[in-house]
């Protein structure tokens, strides 16, 4: 039983890092840019929906509407702005570029809070769903409900309208479908959106059931790229299991190991699948160059 | 013999420094060192890499460990900690090689880092945990570095030695090798060149340097805390490599010298600092991607980055 329980309340952190690590391949798979800077989006939305329903008094789904929204704007801004500048610099420039407004974001983020740790009052009142002895805490129903609906949308988009073909195509190759017709840096600018936004989706789960801190950002990062490897990197599909998998894994660890290693699971995993199974869990092996 | 010349007039410094500004010089020094050890792997090699706070990091402790609890003078940990650098340099680039290698030798760099630092917070036993050890007093061969003059000139000496290998290394073999897989692994690959052990090797070189860096670091400051080899410190360490100018060695020394004493300004603000060199980085990125180095070539043509073609 103790089990189950650790497991459900970590398949409720996992849905979380599924939703952070599907962004960030969302940016991957478009542009072939992985964002170093994408953890500090995510704190980001957390406090916008802070500051918009605690400090604005907005109700809490106007401020997270509103903070996916910022976020999209921002995603796409920092597109147009600063990565589409540098495109016929060396790759490892888009690289710094995300570092450098990771840091940036991070900074104004300390700079209005000072060096406070913030907790947000708890928004979702309703009581808890028992199963037996298993108890589903509000907060995870309302993640398990938000996640859910968002990769079934993202995946039938994807996969089943035109507009997810021509994102599909674009994604196979660039050239080719500036071949066809279809306006690649646009593509780019909304992907930037794109992800953004989803990831401030996961920043907005995460405000009201976490401390919140300008650091945030960092950890995050780590634990999308943890679940992107675990899946398979550039995977949709893996991003989102292997999002779930590390978050029962460290609820695991935490309650039979030592809560110690909480915070270290996401590295381990890192180094072990690198170690172990190079392409993910379910990656399929990628032809490597050289 | 040029080369000899920057230090030699770097030597007069004592003569007109007060001990804060003494401090900010030899802080300065031991930057030189982690910026060049560094652009070893961002800038020559080409690789995304977040190890260098660990690398600094593993060289401090080792020298602080060594010195506090095994009782070693500072002139005999000073090798040690350049080593154990290298090991984690290795140890970080080597699980990377299987995979999609741009990126995951980044991420894997990256969890090492934090790795790392959580093992310091936990190993209160050795590593004091998050107060932190202290150093205990330094010797040279003898001489007593208490003073910062003294720590001035041997610092001075292991950097000018370090900085002369590293640009020796560059000319060499290696240093050809590790530029070429920068500009184009698959045609490095065709001459027959190993490119996957230059890698490992360039990290590992990377890594000695940066390592002995923190053991003078150790030394300077007097006391190793987990807190200093975090992401704070980090973008330090990524500022002075592009602001000084990727893949310069002149450059690196100049982004250290331009940048070391900038943290100190910020202190007082919370925010400030991140604020200050995520928009320094993006200034460059955009407006001088090849950094300070390139502007000073304009006017000294000898200065000219020789390992960089336009793309």
């Amino acid at each position: 039983m103790f089990a189950l329980q650790l497991a459900l309340s970590g398949l409720a952190q996992g849905a979380i890092y599924a939703l952070v690590a599907l962004s960030m391949c969302v940016v991957y798979r478009a542009t072939t840019i992985v964002n170093f800077g994408h953890g500090d989006l995510v704190m980001a939305g957390a406090f916008v929906v802070y500051l918009l329903a605690v400090l604005a008094g907005l109700p809490f789904l106007a401020a997270a509407t509103l903070a996916v929204v910022l976020l999209f704007i921002l995603g796409l801004l920092i597109e147009i702005g600063l990565i589409e500048r540098i495109k016929a610099g060396p790759h490892i420039g888009f690289a710094l570029m995300c570092i450098a407004f990771g840091y940036l974001l991070r900074g104004i983020a300390r700079a209005v809070w000072g060096r406070e740790v913030l907790p947000m009052p708890s928004v979702f009142n309703f009581p808890p769903v028992f199963l037996g002895e298993l108890v589903i805490t509000a907060d995870a129903l309302v993640i398990f409900a938000a996640v859910g609906l968002l990769l079934a949308a993202f995946f039938a988009v994807f996969y089943r309208s035109s507009a997810g073909r021509v994102m599909q195509a674009l994604c196979q190759s660039e050239r080719g479908a500036a071949l066809v017709g279809i306006n690649v840096r646009a593509f780019h600018g909304v992907m930037w959106g794109v992800g953004a936004a989803l990831g401030a989706v996961g920043g907005v789960l995460l405000a009201p059931i976490t401390l919140l801190h300008p650091g945030l950002g960092a950890s995050f990062l780590i634990k999308g790229f943890a679940a992107m490897t675990l899946g398979g990197f550039g995977s949709f599909g893996g991003a989102v299991l292997g999002g779930l998998i590390l978050g029962v894994a460290e609820q695991l660890v935490g309650g039979y190991v030592s809560t110690k290693l909480i915070d270290i699971t996401a590295y381990l995993v890192i180094i072990l699948v690198l170690a172990l199974r190079p392409n993910g869990l379910f990656g399929r092996a990628i032809a490597e160059k050289v | 013999m040029r080369f000899y010349l920057i230090p030699l007039a770097a030597a007069a410094i004592p003569l007109v420094a007060n001990p804060y500004t003494q401090f900010m010089v030899n802080l300065m020094l031991v930057y030189i060192l982690v910026a060049v050890g560094f652009n070893l792997v961002l800038g020559n090699l080409g690789q995304l890499a977040f190890a260098n706070t660990a690398l600094f990091g593993i060289g401090a402790y080792t020298a602080a460990m060594l010195m506090a609890h095994a009782g070693w003078p500072f002139w005999l940990v000073i090798l040690p900690a350049g080593l154990a650098g290298a090991a984690a340099g290795f140890l970080a680039s080597v699980t990377a090689l299987r995979g999609i290698r741009v990126y995951y030798l980044a991420i894997v760099t990256l969890a090492f880092g934090e790795l790392l630092r959580w093992s310091y917070i936990h190993g209160e036993r050795v590593t004091g945990g998050t107060d932190g050890l202290a150093v205990p007093r330094a010797d040279f061969f003898g001489i007593a570095l208490d003073s910062e003059t003294a720590r001035f000139y041997v610092f001075l000496l292991i950097v000018t030695v370090l900085v002369k290998a590293v640009s020796n290394l560059l000319r060499s073999r290696i240093g050809r090798a590790i530029v070429a897989i920068r500009d184009n692994e698959l045609a490095t690959a065709s001459l027959a060149i190993p490119t996957g052990r230059y890698i490992v090797l360039a990290f590992a070189l990377s890594g000695f340097v940066v390592g002995i860096a923190g053991s003078l670091f150790a030394v300077l400051i007097g006391r190793v805390i987990p807190e200093s080899f975090g992401l704070i410190e980090l973008i330090l360490h990524f500022a002075m490599v592009l602001v000084g100018g990727l893949g310069s060695l002149f450059g690196s020394v100049l982004g250290a010298v331009a940048l070391t004493a900038l943290p100190e300004f910020f202190r007082r603000f919370p925010g400030m600092y991140e604020m200050f060199f995520g928009a320094l980085l993006i200034v460059f990125l955009l407006a001088q991607p090849r950094g300070l180095a390139a502007l000073a070539a304009r006017w000294w043509p000898q200065l000219r980055d020789r390992y960089y073609r336009d793309r």
